[in-house]
């Protein structure tokens, strides 16, 4: 089997701060690999038997290389970075439309498209689903389980409300819905495994698509303005020393009594 | 052609103006080009038979926004006619009701093919799906194979003349955007919880059954139900969450029984329920649910971004973490520093629970 798994660099959100204005702090937030896809992709590496190849790939810029190669790090085998100024901007049609045009053209023989069900940043969680439109692919969202046997590849699926178990054919794309906290240890010999690994460069023109198919120009939806949500809360803060005292407040707030 | 105005010479005079006949500069003014695309397409998910809550607001919504046309799409077995009733009240002028065997289970592709092709016979300027996992599933398939844009989580929708202008919370919340389309249909997906909903008793409108050719349908081995959550957390009027701070997972069961004394449902953060102590669809947050009630009791909770913008909208906020400098107490009204493990088993004392 041959697996395709689709990351993304993230800001660590949750290293994320918000200074005295209510603005968002970026400066000095690190970057991560995002969580949902370093789970999709340890998944695949610990499915994987012999044999298999796991190629991964990202959007993203230059810096992303660092992603891909923890990637390698954990066991992937190769890596590609699709990287030009003309994607800066791309909402998330422009990205899977960059997206399949990088799986038709450099990578059209992989037998599963494998992505997280969202990334921390956007958290919109569209473009798998798009992808497996514009590669008229079958899709199968929050995954929980894969498993690959003689009968073929069979996926669970958790929809919230149902469990469901489906056959997947090959060439579909998967998405895995949950995100595991517990990470992966890298072994030393995928260490020093992937240091002899290059990563691939793949620009616009590598992906065969024109300026306005891609990026701001690409795009279908467009950001018209931002606005900072202030908070109106009275902040009335309570240092606690006995528990009772504190049950005696809430309960005074809900309209509870003990 | 001369430089008339309003059609007083006899070259231009009494006729509608065609394209190759306008000079330069003429196409672009009038726009002759533009989509003809009017009125409001709603995915309308059932859930037992019933509409979800999620669908009936956006009808609601979509009737309050806008002067068009209301479309409803839903998939389903025959014998839906008090459904249809629902919808009508609710806003919809025109249900579409796919009635396929095949279609009766849920299968992405060929649910995202029949909303498409309902799309291109009503060809509506904007398309509503609950942001429920099934529609933040169909909705990036339908506006890719529309070619359109999409919203998703939108916690706003505003209409500009046919242009939907959708506010959406970026980075968990902080920020929230305006975003535009430049493309129709005009997709969004849309929380639940949002709007409210408005029924009208009494209103009618017209329901069609709507064949899909061939559907492409999975090969689903095996579904069974899951235990939903026994309260709807969006429902609830007392919010208790529980979240990392809180070590014991006794604890989380003890909340439980705390929330449902005092009338209200517990929820949490990410942490408990990527720990699996309480499932997902208690979880509140971006990546869980919106909830909006009236009293939503943090315990335990630091308050990410994230966390926040899906309990912001609630009416009144205790917020119980020894943490001084944790985010949460910026979006309370009253905050509690101290551990908040012995605020529940004081709490469990009081109101004569055993632990």
């Amino acid at each position: 089997m041959r697996f395709l798994v689709a990351v993304k660099q993230v800001p660590d959100t949750s290293a994320m701060r918000v200074d005295a204005d209510g603005n968002l702090v970026r400066q000095g937030v690190p970057s991560i690999l995002d969580p949902y896809c370093e789970t999709a992709l340890c998944r695949i590496l610990d499915t994987r038997v012999p044999g298999d190849e796991v190629a991964v790939f990202t959007m993203g810029p230059p810096q992303a290389e660092s992603c891909l190669r923890r990637c390698l790090d954990l066991g992937a085998d190769r890596a590609f970075l699709i990287t030009d100024r003309d994607l800066g901007g791309s909402d998330t049609w422009a990205t899977a439309r960059a997206v399949s045009a990088f799986v038709e053209r450099h990578c059209p023989d992989a037998d599963l498209l494998v992505f997280g069900r969202q990334t921390i940043d956007g958290g919109t969680g569209q473009v798998p689903y798009e992808v497996a439109q514009l590669l008229d692919r079958q899709q199968f969202a929050y995954v929980t389980d894969l498993s690959i046997g003689d009968g073929g590849i069979e996926a669970t699926q958790d929809y919230g409300d149902s469990l469901r178990r489906c056959k997947v054919p090959v060439r579909s794309v998967v998405s895995f819905g949950e995100v595991d906290l517990k990470g992966r240890l890298c072994s030393i010999a995928d260490h020093i495994r992937a240091g002899e690994r290059s990563v691939v460069k793949i620009d616009r023109v590598g992906l065969g698509l024109g300026v306005y198919s891609v990026g701001l120009k690409g795009s279908t939806t467009r950001i018209e303005g931002t606005s900072v949500v202030k908070g109106e809360r009275k902040c009335r803060k309570v240092r606690i020393e006995n528990p009772d005292r504190a049950v005696e407040l809430i309960f005074d707030m809900v309209g509870v009594k003990g | 052609m001369s430089g008339c105005e309003g059609g007083s010479c006899s070259t231009c005079g009494g006729q509608e103006p065609s394209e190759e006949r306008l000079p330069p500069g003429m196409l672009r003014r009038y726009d002759l080009n533009q989509s003809t695309a009017e009125g409001t397409l709603v995915w309308v998910e059932l859930s037992d038979g019933v509409p979800t809550r999620c669908s009936l607001e956006m009808l609601s919504q979509a009737r309050r926004m806008t002067d068009g046309r209301v479309f409803a799409v839903l998939f389903g077995p025959g014998g839906l006619k008090s459904v249809y009733v629902d919808l009508f009240a609710h806003g919809a002028d025109t249900v579409y009701h796919v009635r396929d065997a095949c279609l009766e289970s849920y299968h992405p592709e060929a649910y995202c093919d029949a909303i498409a092709s309902v799309c291109e016979r009503v060809n509506p300027a904007v398309v509503l799906v609950a942001a429920s996992p099934r529609g933040r599933e169909v909705a990036p398939r339908l506006a890719s194979t529309l070619r359109s844009g999409l919203c998703a989580d939108c916690t706003g929708l505003e209409m500009d003349g046919r242009n939907l202008v959708a506010t959406r919370p970026a980075f968990g919340g902080n920020i929230l955007a305006r975003i535009g389309y430049t493309q129709y249909p005009q997709i969004a997906t849309v929380r639940e919880g949002t709007f409210p909903t408005e029924p009208v008793a009494g209103r009618t409108g017209t329901a069609i059954y709507w064949q899909c050719p061939r559907p492409e349908t999975k090969e689903i081995l095996e579904e069974k139900a899951k235990d939903a959550a026994s309260a709807d957390i969006c429902d609830a009027r007392i919010l208790i969450a529980v979240g990392n701070g809180i070590r014991d997972r006794s604890l989380v069961e003890l909340a439980g029984r705390i929330a449902e004394r005092i009338g209200g449902a517990l929820c949490c953060s990410r942490p408990v329920a990527d720990k699996g102590w309480l499932p997902r669809s208690v979880q509140v947050g971006m990546s869980g649910r919106n909830v909006k009630p009236n009293v939503y009791i943090a315990l335990g909770i630091s308050g990410s971004v994230q966390h926040r913008a899906g309990m912001s909208g609630s009416v009144k906020v205790i917020a119980v973490n020894p943490d001084p400098e944790a985010p949460i107490h910026g979006e309370s009204d009253l905050s509690l520093l101290c551990d908040a493990g012995p605020v529940l088993r004081s709490m469990a004392r009081s109101l004569g629970l055993d632990q």
